[in-house]
């Protein structure tokens, strides 16, 4: 098949794109540490939590579940823990991609899916969250297919039920990742009622949403059974210190370079022209609900990472609000194109799809691994964002960057704290042959040799750090993990544990 | 009337004038014609104008190219403003020759700590804020990189205020480095904290053991020297944990020199604990001053002991707080 024909596929597009976005995922999963959300997940995933930190509120199980599977095929295969238990997100990623390809075609063409694609993975959070266990990449890949069963229950000629159901099905998977997914079903209502077509064929599937989304969620989450009301409205609510307002959607959009960012604006902006538009020319109907479809289902996260409900704060929060941005976008740089130019559209699009696109391909490259500690242009990039006092990594990840020279350099028998960093990370650093046999773990720094801290940045405290510096006899840092020469983590050693 | 045509002057004004006014004509027809062609440009351009559809088309993609433009552009610039591994070495290499005993370094912007790595015998002071003491502290080491993104002058102009004397910023390529005397240098007599190893420390009136860097007693309380986080600060002081029990805590400094005064900090170790916390000195058994402390920030309490000065007392601090008040870091250094 050539790739014209290719582009032209729409299933075989999605075929490609999955393909290729699991192989590029799982070949890079082995490299970012595990930050402390993370270490919770796969610390679940391989049944050992010990002296896992104690999330904010309770977290819903699927996501756990999704890595242990993961890690169930991947380790018969040979492959390192930490890949392992990320294979589920690269999975997911595959899924996210075959959805944008089969979205973004019956929006705008095969053009459409590529340029969606490449909106969607190059914002380098977007591609980052692909490559760890976290479960907001999980969520925007089964929030794309919720929306794509969805219009199916709604405008497919047959199959509408079971689409409807599948909706249904999909609805309860998502809460069981993240449970501020709950917005969504708002969107879909909120989608259903804005025209009288879909207000007759929506009941059916609105209902599967509305129970089987719940029923789902129980079912793969018996703890809730034991107290409904309170275990519900608890995992339900606002995480204790968690932003709220404008300042996690301003925080979000400091991670996404500013040529994507427009290109989201600009198709949120053309979604709501052509609905008004459509208002006043009937035939332009269809192709408007489908706008409104995308960016209601972009506006959720959203408003729940406002509201202060979704994990993570910031990029993670808004994370599963990307896919549909990117579709947007992808359709409204193809229809300006169209307009400013109609004999050059293509070249016009491919120059400014590449003007879009390379800077974030450009910073996920320089950032890899610590893909959590990028900032666009506008924040001035790490050292801008590092200057406003905004957080220089997801949690402690930065740590596992640092193992290649604590293995190098540690006197042999060596003991190692690693404070703020997941206690599951530094055993899965050990078991995947990053560290040496021979270190051992140390409880504090006052029994430690080497201590690797990660900073944080973003307001958190550095008193283990600090405790480090006294205990160790020392400020000097031994080595350090830097990004744009803003550290990201630090070792120290006592004197004559450091070769 | 006409020019005198005798007189050189009244010639050389008529000359001018008729030069002037042979200019005024050229320029001004020139003029006249290059207002009357951009005045037509513009007509034709907005004769021919996008609709509004594609003038907002155009908008859009030119917003977008030229932000990605500058996203292309903006890597490239941010890698040749930070400094290279030539400009760290030129740095250790100036310090290294020139750095004395009493000479600190503080970082413009303060992230910038790879310095702490490249210059280990200077230490790095994280605050210059106003009323901070600068214990010990003689000159001041600028290390600014100020081209980098977000860089601000705020350590330079709280140095100013101090009334530091400064010398001209040396630049090692994209570090710029200015050396600072400060005007009236904090030089204790003594700093309580690092006398922790002479003293003698009793919770609830029982003697507490000497262990590693400090005191434990009963009940898992302890008393070490340390350095917590108070504030998002580094400071060096005695970290007392109560655990639990109810006290009082009494730490006594035997043999201390004093001074005018006895200054004492204390705040909240890593924002985990919640005051007030009550602090009396005393000078051999007697209280010479008593305060309940917010624990906001690292507040001070300052006690004078003028009639004391250029004497030898034993020095205690009681502490006196609910027995789950949390980590607490407390510091008290005697001021000539």
């Amino acid at each position: 098949m050539t790739a014209r024909a290719l582009v032209s596929a729409p299933r075989a597009l999605a075929a490609a794109a999955a393909l290729a976005t699991f192989v590029v995922l799982a070949s890079l999963a082995g490299g970012p540490g595990v930050s402390r959300d993370e270490g919770r997940i796969v610390a679940a995933a391989i049944g050992d939590a010990t002296g896992a930190s104690a999330p904010a509120r309770p977290e819903p199980p699927l996501a756990a579940r999704v890595a242990a599977a993961g890690h169930a095929i991947g380790a018969r295969a040979g492959l390192s823990h930490v890949r392992a238990l990320r294979l589920g997100s690269a999975a997911m990623g595959a899924l996210a991609s075959a959805l944008l390809a089969l979205l973004g075609h019956a929006a705008a063409g095969g053009a459409g899916a590529l340029l969606s694609l490449g909106l969607f993975w190059l914002a380098p959070r977007a591609l980052h969250a692909g490559l760890v266990a976290t479960p907001d990449l999980a969520a925007a890949a089964l929030a794309l297919a919720v929306v794509w069963a969805w219009r199916r229950a709604l405008l497919a000629a047959r199959g509408r039920a079971a689409a409807g159901a599948l909706a249904g099905a999909l609805f309860g998977a998502l809460l069981a990742l993240r449970l501020d997914a709950w917005t969504l079903a708002v969107a879909l209502a909120l989608h259903a009622a804005s025209a009288p077509r879909l207000r007759a064929r929506a009941p059916a599937p609105l209902a599967a949403i509305a129970l089987g989304g719940p029923a789902l969620l129980f079912a793969l989450w018996p703890w809730l059974l034991g107290d409904p009301l309170h275990r519900l409205a608890a995992a339900l609510g606002r995480a204790p210190g968690a932003p709220r307002g404008l300042a996690p959607l301003a925080t979000a959009a400091l991670t996404v370079p500013a040529g994507l960012l427009a290109a989201y604006a600009g198709g949120a902006l053309h979604a709501i022209a052509r609905r008004f538009r459509a208002a006043r020319a009937p035939g332009d109907a269809p192709a408007a609900d489908d706008d409104l479809l995308l960016l209601l289902a972009a506006l959720a996260p959203l408003a729940a990472a406002a509201a202060g409900l979704a994990p993570g704060g910031g990029a993670r929060a808004v994370l599963p609000a990307l896919p549909f941005l990117a579709l947007l976008g992808a359709r409204a740089i193809l229809a300006a194109a169209s307009a400013a130019w109609p004999a050059r559209q293509g070249a016009l699009t491919a120059s400014v799809a590449l003007l879009a696109l390379y800077p974030g391909l450009r910073a996920a490259v320089h950032a890899f691994p610590t893909g959590a500690s990028t900032w666009s242009e506008l924040a001035g990039g790490a050292p801008g964002a590092a200057s406003l006092g905004l957080p220089r990594q997801d949690g402690g990840e930065a740590s596992a960057a640092a193992a290649a020279a604590v293995s190098a350099h540690a006197v042999p028998g060596a003991r190692i704290w690693w404070p703020r960093a997941a206690p599951a990370a530094a055993r899965l650093l050990a078991l995947d042959g990053r560290l040496r046999p021979d270190l051992a773990v140390a409880d504090d720094p006052e029994t430690a040799d080497v201590v690797v801290v990660p900073l944080d940045g973003g307001g958190a405290d550095r008193d283990d750090e600090y405790r480090a510096w006294a205990a160790l006899r020392t400020a000097r840092p031994e080595a350090g993990i830097y990004l744009d020469e803003v550290p990201l983590a630090f070792v120290y050693a006592r004197a004559g544990a450091w070769r | 009337m006409s020019a005198d045509p005798h007189n050189p002057r009244t010639d050389r004004a008529g000359l001018a004038g008729t030069a002037f006014a042979l200019a005024r004509t050229r320029v001004g027809a020139g003029a006249r014609a290059a207002a009357r062609a951009v005045t037509n440009g513009l007509l034709r351009a907005w004769e021919r104008r996008p609709r509004p559809g594609r003038a907002i088309a155009i908008l859009f993609l030119a917003t977008i190219a030229a932000l990605g433009a500058r996203g292309v552009a903006f890597q490239p610039r941010v890698a040749s403003d930070l400094p290279s591994e030539r400009d760290w070495t030129a740095l250790r290499a100036l310090v290294e020759r020139d750095a004395r005993p009493g000479d600190a370094i503080v970082l413009a912007p303060p992230w910038a700590e790879r310095a702490r790595a490249i210059l280990p015998s200077v230490p790095a002071l994280p605050s210059l804020a106003a009323g901070e003491d600068l214990y010990g502290v003689r000159r001041v080491w600028l290390v600014a990189l100020p081209d980098a993104p977000g860089f601000s002058y705020a350590p330079e102009l709280a140095l100013l205020a101090r009334g530091a004397l400064s010398d001209a910023p040396q630049r090692l390529g994209a570090i710029a480095v200015t050396r600072h005397a400060l005007h009236a240098p904090a030089l204790p007599l003594a700093f309580l904290p690092d006398r922790i190893a002479q003293a003698e420390v009793t919770l609830e009136g029982a003697p507490c053991a000497a262990a590693a860097g400090g005191f434990r007693c009963a009940g898992g309380a302890e008393v070490v020297r340390s350095v917590r986080d108070v504030g998002g600060v580094p400071r060096p002081c005695l970290s007392v944990e109560l655990r639990g029990a109810a006290g009082p805590l009494h730490v006594a400094f035997p043999g201390v020199p004093l001074g005018r005064a006895v200054r004492i900090h204390a705040g909240a170790a890593a924002a985990r604990a919640s005051g007030p916390v009550r602090i009396t000195v005393g000078l051999d058994g007697a209280e010479i001053g008593a305060a309940d402390v917010a624990l906001a920030g690292f507040a001070p309490l300052e006690v004078d002991t003028p009639a004391e000065a250029g004497r030898f007392h034993t020095v205690e601090l009681t502490i006196r707080a609910a027995p789950d008040v949390g980590p607490l870091c407390l510091d008290a250094a005697v001021l000539p």
